[in-house]
């Protein structure tokens, strides 16, 4: 299942031209927290104008390893680079050229919406003030409020704003839509589909799977710090399996076992399978009950994502 | 309706253990207040245990004989400028009077500051972090919280009045005076811990709650210093809760009659306390904070500039507390004059390490020592704030701009800086003001010098509480209030125990030239100055190489 394995053949040759290409490029990037390993060996490369949707579940290593992106922690071992730039040694440079958007919004509570763009304009040069002007309206804040009257959600929009309107080149989103309603989720989408459009490199941190799903070029899934899985949405599903369901007239029949084929009770006159490989064997084995309905669906994210966190206890074949 | 409570019957058994459970949960919840404010309570105790323990042992080594004492009383009775501090002194010929005055009079003021910081703590800051919202949510109902919170403080309040007895009766004094005294004390507390209860619920932040109270200690700090210091206005001291205390008169004719006093007022504060927060929303308070205001585009040109811009409130109550004080002081600078007093007694009253203090210009340098003081605690203050906006991961939002650690921390250590030589000049130039409007002539250039000589050592602590912000972030708050706290106590009481000489000049504060009665003393303000920047500096490196550390 592991797509794209370390690549210890990489030529250096090969990798310094990635390098010099990519948005991040991290080498063997491992953090330790006392005992506990929380980023472990991540060799991980994002090229420009790429969407890249990072997957993995709380505690994973999400935040750690955007931490280490943007110099806020030291790694134990390994290194981490935006646009070529030390992420430890040359944060100055390298956030001129990225903007972030934390998981929680930590923001100054005495200062409204409105003071607290200008504060991080100040700070950020770049900003589009026409853009922001945009996205406030889109993303229907009130800029008269202070940090402190506004709800979780409302403050994360005020991080998110101020990030999109730097136009930076690298967006570092950490679950961004925590505490967005689903119109304003649209609304994030659409401005994550705008960057892209623009040329903007986003790398989004997430456990959400239908964001990742709807806005990604390439997807990592992290697990216990670990990458164990990478790849694009077509490579992803090109190893997944397909489910069947069917549903019988009368009782669900007992089927002979079919090799690559696992099946589920889906409930008094129905049965789940999930297949890896061709379909051939069950449609045949199928043949001579009386079927009244079958659909069949590729894998969605999330159930590719639940494969690897359930461990591998031979639902999909391993 | 009996079948009605018949019916009921049945689930009065789980009801029944939930009233088992109905103690469990406030001792849970006190359980864990007391554990939030173990460092607080344990610092406090030792102050309380060491300063009581001192005093007697170092008066009675200073003034072995009833002549030397009362050559002491002689010079101390009439002095306002010492009565200021300590107020009133009753009996000085005796190791008891003089611990009830000394021991008494500065731990009132520690007692009061103990009791705001403890109901603040527990009764706004748990609110604002949200925390009281999942205590509500749970089967606790308002007035447990409450009750719970206080009975931790309460379980304080106990705390540093033992360890104040224990600190008197092993000095050698008799139990009943001790009790008297520790109680007299203890008392001061709960009384602001009933003011605190009130701002916890007048404010809605924790920041405004503890100015409040602030404001509260200076003004019954400054009754108690007007009724000990100006002639008639003793009755004022009646007014003050501070002054209370002084009422009890441990030792010297014990009145604990006057404990009623505090006792009443603790239950009334906090009973006005208990009724608002039954009655308000949680998270709010009863003063409008504002939720939308026009922009104002002012000091957001930089991180410094924000740190400004959000330090402002408290530099302004710094300023105009010191300020007030300094002018006060100024003012009684009248009272203070060389008739009468030996030399030999000028003698005896160095030995309380405060320098001459029978001229003007002596007194005021005596009074300095005290804004030198005052200025290093701004300067643990200014690294608080800094660590703060760690803490609360805004660090985090700044950093992961294009703004680099050194210049963030650059700008707060400068700002620092910037605040304590505006407190400084201006403690001298109300000095200076207070001093002329009493018709005491005194150089304006000579007082603006004293001001600036607070800086050398509170610039010295800033650089140590850098130092220790960069390696120990979680602990440097306390560690550097701790540190300018000891360091001022040792350089005043070090030099009343039998120790040597080196040991009681282990202090910054005793090498402080004492403008303008002594010369500055340029070689040690260097030194500390030295001591500052390379501490700053290795600050800065340390702090580039650590990880951002949360709450």
């Amino acid at each position: 299942m592991q797509l794209t394995p370390p690549r210890p053949d990489t030529p250096e040759v090969r990798s310094i031209a990635n390098r010099s290409e990519s948005a991040i490029h991290t080498d063997g990037l491992s953090k330790r927290y006392g005992t506990t390993l929380a980023l472990d060996g991540l060799n991980l490369t994002v090229g420009k104008g790429e969407v890249y949707g990072y997957l993995g579940p709380n505690g994973s290593g999400k935040t750690t390893t955007i931490r280490l992106l943007l110099g806020l922690h030291r790694a134990s071992s390994g290194r981490a680079e935006l646009f070529g730039l030390d992420a430890w040694s040359d944060p100055v440079r390298a956030h001129e050229r990225v903007a972030y958007v934390a998981g929680e919004p930590f923001l100054w509570p005495s200062l409204t919406s409105a003071e607290t763009f200008e504060f991080l304009a100040r700070l950020h040069h770049g900003t589009d003030v026409a853009y922001r002007d945009v996205l406030v309206e889109r993303f229907k804040l009130d800029t008269r409020k202070k940090i402190r009257a506004l709800s979780k959600g409302n403050r994360q929009k005020v991080q998110l704003i101020a990030a999109l309107a730097t136009r930076a080149e690298l967006l570092l989103l950490d679950e961004p839509t925590s505490g967005l309603d689903p119109l304003m989720e649209v609304a994030f989408r659409d401005c994550v589909k705008e960057a892209k459009g623009r040329g903007q490199t986003v790398f989004l941190s997430s456990h959400i799977l239908s964001e990742v799903e709807a806005l990604c070029d390439r997807v990592g899934i992290l697990r216990d710090g670990k990458l164990v899985d990478e790849g694009t949405l077509a490579e992803l599903r090109h190893l997944a399996v397909q489910t069947v369901e069917v549903t019988f007239a009368g009782d669900a029949p007992e089927l002979p076992a079919l090799a690559g084929v696992h099946v589920q009770s889906a409930g008094p006159n129905a049965l789940r399978f999930e297949v890896s490989g061709g379909v051939g064997p069950l449609i045949a084995a199928l043949a001579e009950h009386p079927v009244t309905t079958l659909t069949s669906r590729e894998l969605s994210l999330e159930e590719i994502f639940l494969h690897h966190y359930e461990g591998s206890d031979g639902h999909v074949g391993g | 309706m009996s079948a009605a409570s018949g019916t009921v019957a049945a689930p009065s058994a789980p009801a029944s253990s939930t009233g088992g459970m109905g103690l469990a949960a406030p001792r849970a919840l006190a359980r864990r207040a007391l554990r939030d404010a173990r460092v607080r309570t344990i610092s406090f105790a030792y102050l309380f245990a060491i300063l009581a323990y001192i005093q007697p042992v170092g008066y009675r080594d200073a003034y072995p004989t009833p002549s030397s004492r009362l050559a002491f009383a002689h010079g101390f009775a009439d002095n306002k400028a010492i009565r200021l501090f300590y107020g009133v002194p009753h009996d000085l010929l005796t190791v008891s009077g003089y611990t009830a005055w000394r021991v008494g009079g500065t731990l009132a003021i520690f007692a009061s500051v103990f009791g705001l910081l403890a109901a603040v703590r527990a009764l706004r800051t748990e609110e604002d972090a949200g925390r009281m919202e999942l205590v509500l949510a749970s089967s606790v109902g308002r007035g447990t919280a409450y009750l719970s919170a206080l009975a931790a403080i309460a379980a304080g309040v106990l705390i540093l009045g033992l360890a104040e007895f224990a600190g008197l009766v092993l000095s050698g004094l008799p139990a009943g005076g001790s009790a008297n005294l520790a109680a007299a004390t203890a008392s001061i507390v709960p009384v602001f811990v009933g003011v605190g209860a009130l701002t916890s619920q007048l404010a809605s932040t924790r920041r405004m709650a503890l100015e409040l109270g602030g404001a509260a200690v200076g003004l019954f700090l400054a009754l108690r210093v007007i009724a000990d210091t100006s002639a008639n206005a003793g009755r004022l001291r009646w007014a003050t809760p501070l002054g209370w205390a002084e009422e009890v008169r441990p030792f010297t004719g014990a009145h604990p009659i006057v404990l009623l006093l505090p006792a009443a007022a603790t239950v009334l504060l906090l009973a006005v306390a208990a009724r608002i927060a039954a009655g308000r929303d949680i998270g709010t308070g009863v003063l409008p904070s504002r939720e939308s205001a026009k922009p104002r585009l002012g000091l957001l040109s930089s991180p410094t500039a924000q740190a400004l811009r959000s330090e402002r409130t408290s530099l302004i109550v710094w300023l105009s507390g010191i300020g007030a004080f300094a002018y006060i002081t100024g003012a009684l600078a009248k009272s203070t004059s060389t008739a009468g007093i030996s030399k030999s007694l000028q003698h005896e009253v160095s030995k309380l390490g405060t320098g001459s203090i029978v001229t003007p210009a002596g007194y005021l340098a005596f009074v300095f020592i005290f804004f030198v003081l005052a200025v290093s605690l701004f300067m643990c203050a200014q690294l608080g704030a800094a660590r703060h906006e760690e803490a609360d991961e805004r660090l985090e939002t700044l950093l992961s701009l294009p703004v680099s650690r050194s210049r963030w921390l650059g700008g707060r250590l400068a700002l620092a800086v910037a605040g304590a030589a505006a407190i400084s000049l201006a403690a001298g130039l109300l000095t200076w003001a207070g001093a002329e409007s009493g018709g005491v002539s005194i150089s304006l250039v000579g007082m603006l010098g004293a001001g600036a000589n607070c800086l050398p050592v509170a610039v010295m602590f800033l650089g140590i509480a850098a130092l220790a912000y960069a390696i120990v972030p979680r602990a440097s708050t306390g560690l550097s209030y701790g540190l300018v706290t000891v360091a001022f106590l040792w350089d005043l009481f070090g030099s009343l125990l039998n120790v040597p000489h080196w040991l009681v000049q282990a202090t910054p504060f005793a090498h402080v030239g004492l403008v303008p009665a002594q010369p500055f003393r340029a070689d040690a303000a260097l030194l500390m100055l030295a001591i500052a920047l390379a501490s700053a500096i290795a600050a800065t490196w340390i702090f580039q190489r650590r990880d951002l550390t949360g709450p």
